[in-house]
Formats: C-alpha cells, sequence, structure tokens
C-alpha cells in the first residue's frame, strides 16, 4: 500500500467541517475583540497597561511552539512511526497545558494588582476574549492526549481524516492566541 | 425443528419506537423529531401568544399584570423563532437535503443527533426559566433592561444558556448541512443541477455559520455582565448590544425564511407541472440575499440616532433587498403562468404564502424608508409585518411543505376535506390576527405595552384580532387532528403522489433506511422526468414552455 498524502486526508469531510466551525467561531473572536477595542477608549484609567508582555511573550512562545511540535508529529505520523508521533502529540499537549497554567497565574496576578474584571470595560473584555480563549485550549488538551493515545495504540495510522481536523483546530486556537496578544499586550493605543 | 428453533439466537427484540426515536441517527429520524418537537413548542407558544391576545381583548384590561405580560411576550417570541419555526425548517433540510442530492444521510449522522438534542435541552432549559421567574426583557433583549438591576431574575440567564446551547446546535448542523452538500452530492448532482430547496437549504447554512455566532457572542457578553458585574452594557455602551444583536437578529430572519422559499420552489413547479422559472435567477437571488442579510441590520435601529449617513447606508441596503427577494416571487409567479396549475392543500398554502409573505415584504420595504420607520417603529405595525412575513410567509411555507411531504414521511395522505378545513380557518384566523394590526400601528399603538386606552377604533379592532386568534388556534388544531388521524386513516399514497420531479420521490415512502438501492444517470434538474421521459429529457430540450408561456399538452398530466 502506498503512502497517502496528507493532502488527502485534507479534503475531509471532518476537515472541511471543522474549516465551517472554526469560521463560524472567528465570529465570536472577532465580536470580543472590536467590543475591547472599541470599549477600551471610553476610559480613560482603564489599566490596560497592567498585563505585562515579557512574562506572557515567554509562555506565548510555548503555545506557538506547540504547534510546530504538532506539525512535527504530522510529520512522523506521515512516516508511519506511531511512537514518535505519540510523544510529540503528547508533547504539544504538555505545551498547551503549561500555557493554560501560566493563563491561570496571569489572570490571578492581574487580579491582585486591581485588574479585576468589574475593574474597567478594558478588563472586562480583556477576560471574556482571553477567557474563551482559554477554554478552547482546555477543549483541545483532552483531543492532543486522545490522539496521542491512538497513535500509540495503532488506532490511526498515516491515513486518518480526523486527526487533520484535530490538528487544524489546534493550530487555530495558537494563531487565535497571536491576534489575542497582540491586541491585549503589545498594542496600547485605544 | 425444535432444536433447530433452540439453536437460534433468541429472536432480536425489537427497540421500542421511543428508544427508536431517541437514540437514531438516521437523518430522517432525527427531521421528523425536530419537527415534532417544534410542534410541542408550537403549541406552548401559541398558547402564550392567546393570552396576550386575550389581555388586550378590550381596552384598559387589568387581567394579568404588565410583568406578567411581558414575560409571555418573551416567551412566546423565543419560543415561535428559536424552538418552533428553527426547528421546523433544520427538520424539512435534515429530511429532504440527503434525499433530494442522492445520498444515504447527512455528513455526520452523529452529530446530527448530538445537534437536535442540544437544541431540546435549550428548549427545556428556555421553559425551566419559569420555575425561577420567566424572563420579562422581550426576545430582543435590549440592555440595559436585561441587566440585572432592572430583571434580576435568574430567569433572564437560563434565557441566556437555551439560546447558547441549542445556538450551537444549529451551528453544527449547519456545519453538517454543508459538508452534506459539498462532498455527499451523488454522481452528475452539480451544484447547478440541485434542486431548489437543496440549493437554498445549503445557501442557509452559510448564513447560520455566520449569523448564530453573533448571538452567541453577545449572550455570553451579557452573561458577564449579570454573573460577574462587568458592565460592558451599562458602563460601556447599550447600543453595542443592539449592534451586535442585530448583526445576529437580522440574518436570523433570513435563515428562517430561505429554506421556506426552497420548499415554495419546490412545490410550485409540481403543481404548475412547469419546471422553476429563471432557475439561475432563484439561485443567484438566494445567494445575494445571504450576503445582503448581514447589511440591513441598522434598519432596526433607525430610532437609536446613529446620525443620518449610516441611516441612509442601511434604508439603501434594505430597499436593495427587497430586489432579489422580489426576483423570487416575481419567478414563482411566472412559474404558475399558463401552467397547469392544480389547487390541492400544498399549492394552497403555497398560494397564500405567496400573498401573505409578498405583503410582509411591501411593509418591510417602507421601514426602509428612515421617516416612515421613525414614525411607525415601535407600533403595531412592526407586530403585524414580521408576522406576515414569519408566520404567513415562513410558517405557511412550512405548512405547504407538510402537507406536500407527508406522502412522503408516512406513506399517506393528508386528509382532503379536514385539510380544507385547517387551511381556511388558518388563513382566516391569520390575517384576521394582524390585518387589523397593520391599522391599529398607523393609529399610534405602541407595541410591547401590556394594556392601551379606549380610544376610537382601538377596542374593536383589538378584539377583532383577539377571535381571529382563536379562529387560528382551532385551524391549527384541526391540522394537527389531521396529522395525527391521516397516519393511520389516510389514504395510501405510493412513492411518488404528486408527479415529482426531484430524487426524494424516487424512495419508498417513508424512504428505506439508506434511502436509496440505485440511482438514475442525472442529466439535468429533473431526474425523474427524464426516468419517466426517456425520449424527452431536459438537458436535449431545457426550456418546456414556448414564446407565449405554454407548456405542451402531454406536459399538463399531473398524475
Amino acid at each position: 500500500m502506498t503512502a497517502l498524502p496528507t493532502s488527502n486526508d485534507r479534503a475531509s469531510r471532518s476537515h472541511l467541517g471543522m474549516l465551517a466551525f472554526l469560521a463560524s467561531d472567528t465570529v465570536i473572536f472577532l465580536l470580543m475583540l472590536v467590543s475591547n477595542i472599541y470599549l477600551r477608549r471610553s476610559e480613560s484609567q482603564n489599566g490596560q497597561a497592567l498585563p505585562e508582555p515579557g512574562r506572557m511573550l515567554v509562555f506565548s512562545v510555548l503555545l506557538w511552539g506547540s504547534s510546530g511540535v504538532l506539525a512535527l508529529a504530522e510529520q512522523q505520523r506521515n512516516r508511519g512511526d506511531r511512537l514518535g508521533a505519540g510523544a510529540l502529540y503528547l508533547v504539544t499537549a504538555l505545551l498547551g497545558a503549561v500555557f493554560a497554567l501560566a493563563q491561570g497565574l496571569e489572570w490571578r496576578s492581574l487580579n491582585a494588582h486591581g485588574g479585576t474584571i468589574s475593574a474597567s470595560l478594558f478588563f472586562s473584555t480583556f477576560y471574556t476574549t482571553t477567557g474563551l480563549h482559554g477554554l478552547h485550549v482546555l477543549l483541545g488538551l483532552p483531543v492532543l492526549l486522545g490522539l496521542a493515545v491512538l497513535s500509540w495504540t495503532g488506532k490511526i495510522g498515516r491515513r486518518a481524516p480526523g486527526v487533520a481536523a484535530a490538528v487544524l483546530y489546534w493550530h487555530f486556537v495558537d494563531a487565535v492566541w497571536l491576534v489575542l496578544y497582540l491586541v491585549f499586550y503589545v498594542w496600547r493605543g485605544p | 425443528m425444535s432444536q433447530q428453533s433452540t439453536a437460534l439466537p433468541a429472536a432480536p427484540t425489537r427497540p421500542s419506537t421511543l428508544w427508536q426515536v431517541l437514540t437514531s441517527t438516521d437523518h430522517k429520524s432525527i427531521g421528523l423529531t425536530y419537527m415534532g418537537v417544534a410542534a410541542v413548542f408550537l403549541v406552548l407558544g401559541g398558547l402564550e401568544a392567546l393570552v396576550m391576545r386575550v389581555q388586550l381583548a378590550v381596552p384598559n384590561n387589568r387581567l394579568i399584570a404588565g410583568e406578567t405580560y411581558d414575560r409571555f411576550l418573551t416567551m412566546h417570541g423565543t419560543t415561535m423563532i428559536f424552538f418552533v419555526l428553527l426547528p421546523l425548517l433544520l427538520g424539512f433540510t435534515n429530511y429532504l437535503l440527503p434525499l433530494q442530492i442522492g445520498a444515504r444521510d447527512m455528513a455526520f449522522p452523529r452529530m446530527n443527533a448530538f445537534s437536535l438534542w442540544l437544541l431540546v435541552g435549550g428548549g427545556l432549559l428556555l421553559y425551566l426559566s419559569p420555575f425561577t421567574g420567566a424572563p420579562s426583557q422581550g426576545w430582543f433583549s435590549y440592555a440595559p433592561l436585561s441587566e440585572t438591576p432592572f430583571t434580576p431574575q435568574r430567569g433572564v440567564d437560563l434565557w441566556s444558556a437555551a439560546l447558547i446551547i441549542s445556538g450551537y446546535g444549529t451551528t453544527l448542523t449547519a456545519v453538517n448541512i454543508l459538508v452534506t452538500g459539498a462532498r455527499l452530492r451523488a454522481r452528475g448532482m452539480l451544484y447547478k443541477r440541485l434542486p431548489m430547496f437543496a440549493w437554498m437549504g445549503w445557501i442557509n447554512g452559510f448564513i447560520i455559520l455566520f449569523a448564530l455566532p453573533c448571538l452567541t457572542a453577545v449572550l455570553l457578553m451579557l452573561e458577564v455582565d449579570r454573573l460577574l458585574g462587568a458592565g460592558l452594557f451599562t458602563r460601556g455602551d447599550p447600543v453595542l448590544w443592539q449592534h451586535y444583536f442585530w448583526l445576529f437578529g437580522h440574518p436570523e430572519i433570513y435563515l428562517l425564511i430561505l429554506p421556506s422559499w426552497g420548499l415554495i420552489s419546490e412545490i410550485i413547479p409540481v403543481f404548475s407541472r412547469k419546471p422553476i422559472f429563471g432557475y439561475e435567477f432563484v439561485a443567484w437571488s438566494t445567494v445575494a440575499i445571504a450576503f445582503l442579510s448581514f447589511a440591513v441590520y441598522a434598519h432596526h435601529m433607525f430610532a437609536v440616532g446613529l446620525g443620518w449617513p449610516v441611516d441612509l447606508a442601511f434604508g439603501t441596503t434594505s430597499m436593495v433587498i427587497a430586489i432579489p427577494t422580489g426576483i423570487k416571487i416575481f419567478n414563482w409567479l411566472a412559474t404558475m403562468w399558463k401552467g397547469s396549475v392544480r389547487y390541492t392543500l400544498p399549492m394552497l398554502y403555497a398560494a397564500a404564502f405567496i400573498v401573505q409573505f409578498t405583503f410582509g415584504g411591501v411593509t418591510g420595504v417602507t421601514f426602509a424608508v428612515v421617516p416612515i420607520d421613525w414614525q411607525l417603529t415601535d407600533t403595531y405595525y412592526v407586530v403585524a409585518h414580521f408576522h406576515y412575513v414569519l408566520f404567513g410567509g415562513s410558517l405557511f411555507a412550512v405548512l405547504a411543505g407538510l402537507h406536500y411531504l407527508y406522502p412522503k414521511f408516512t406513506g399517506r395522505f393528508l386528509d382532503e376535506r379536514l385539510g380544507k378545513w385547517g387551511f381556511w380557518l388558518n388563513v382566516i384566523g391569520f390575517n384576521g390576527v394582524f390585518l387589523v394590526q397593520h391599522l391599529l400601528g398607523l393609529m399610534g399603538m405602541p407595541r410591547r405595552v401590556y394594556t392601551y386606552p379606549a380610544l376610537p377604533g382601538w377596542g374593536a379592532l383589538n378584539l377583532f384580532s383577539t377571535v381571529s386568534g382563536f379562529v387560528l388556534g382551532v385551524g391549527l388544531l384541526v391540522l394537527l387532528v389531521n396529522l395525527v388521524r391521516s397516519r393511520t386513516h389516510g389514504v395510501p399514497a405510493g412513492r411518488d403522489p404528486w408527479n415529482g420531479w426531484t430524487l426524494e420521490w424516487l424512495s419508498s415512502s417513508p424512504p428505506a433506511r439508506e434511502n436509496f438501492a440505485l440511482l438514475p444517470p442525472l442529466h439535468s434538474r429533473r431526474p425523474l422526468w427524464d426516468l419517466k421521459h426517456p425520449d424527452d429529457m431536459d438537458h436535449v430540450r431545457p426550456r418546456r414552455h414556448d414564446k407565449n408561456g405554454h407548456i405542451r399538452e402531454e406536459e399538463r398530466d399531473h398524475t
């Protein structure tokens, strides 16, 4: 049996369905970002300088790096290396978990410094949006762990359209964080 | 012999019908369950409407308190939009789309079942809300009135949860519809050959996909306000709620009408014996409407004071969207023109749909004229308008579709005599309730208010509206009786009772588990016509009418 190219999985129903779902999901993030950008203008002292770009950058890089690890995992899967792919899926999940944890600590620290959800409209929308993103990360973790287990037990091989959909989801989650990081941590203007 | 029978495994116990319905992943079963669920909610929403009509029957009525009236108003609107019309249309799409494109099921059958039960779960949550104080903020839930200081009861939170959960069900259904239409079309079922219902249902998937997340986002923001005290719409901007809500809300109106148009575009050709006039125009006007539906939303907000450039822009788009809608109506009329029209029940409902929907559409265009909107906004004219579109339009199309497809669902016809009674009661009742409300609105009667003073004419018109409401109720009851009774007592229909042209009429009635054993080669938009007339196939002679609109004598036959 010849190895099937991944592009075949990308043409699958599951991949297309995930693409559609994520298009819908994008609208939610978009509206929340717009509400942040719009509402932060209405308050002069909104504490938007409080989130520290440096500290969060470390964990952001871990999350973005997890996308790279996942791409490597896919490469291993296409080579037929089930153990290696499984291990890399696990690493992806661990990186995601570290990010989720860091996000929680970040929230705690912001709260301790007066950046509570009702402190300003900036923070209201900040917590709403990053919370929704965090939920996406948390939902991705069991999926990635599931991929690792399925890979080790040989339930998924070279051709697995469902995996392509899950991978797309995780890349989406990482890409959304890029935009969120830029809007909440880097961009300071109204 | 006895030895052999003991050796056989125990006869498989047939699971009960209820268990089958609860666990089915078959698109037909799911489609019918959607409709059954919608019927239950229709009874609830209808009774809520009657309570409001009784309260409004006479001036200065103090039968129920204002707050109670608001609760009935909220529950009625939410129920009818999210738990009656939407599941009815999703039900038809689920049932028909795979059949029409020659597929065995939807693309994701288990996710399909999941979507259904999310919607049911949402409906149950909504009807738990009265136990904690029913929501009273209206289905539009305008901030800041929907915020804790004004509407403290937990019912509002249950209401939000109900819409978020059922909304995800709807979004997943849209994903399912889009992938089904994109990937599961039979060989030869090209996009340009899709039956009109399948096409409009598929395009509708796009509207759902981009409209529903707006609602989810804004409801999440409302809950952040209500539960966590953020103040996005109080300290922030209450108008932001309106922007986001209507960015969902107006496409929502169109996603409630697209599958209805699809049903009408199936029924009118079959009962006029002519292929739909201007297929491409009907198809592409649907796409135009899908785009435009996101560009007209602020016409719900002319009274907000957005400034004249904004008002003018949205007034213009609202007029523009009437063009593709008008194209459809003229194409339906042209299809009937000089056709061999037969007014059996489905066609009667379709004809009523055209008249009522056009009327609702015309009053809709009046709102695109900003000064008229300023005069009429928040009056009963608006109530009359959107009921003509959603009830006289959308729901009547559903009823047309129900009479058209009942033989496919069950293998039996609906009773014609009982059906005619139901039809006339519904038409008279519906128009009786809402036609006079145009007048009341023009006379200045405000909507969303639980009672009114005894101004000249108001009492009489309202009483007329209320009495008609009960006529409508009886009409729907007659329909319900017919639906139940014909299941066992109806005349057997066979697989193709209307001499139809699309693939659903090739399958048995009700269709077998995976719909088709064999499919004919598909060369045109009317595969069953081709199958029945191998000497006169559509792709050889696509245009069926002559220069004057006439069709040939042998094409006039209905049976």
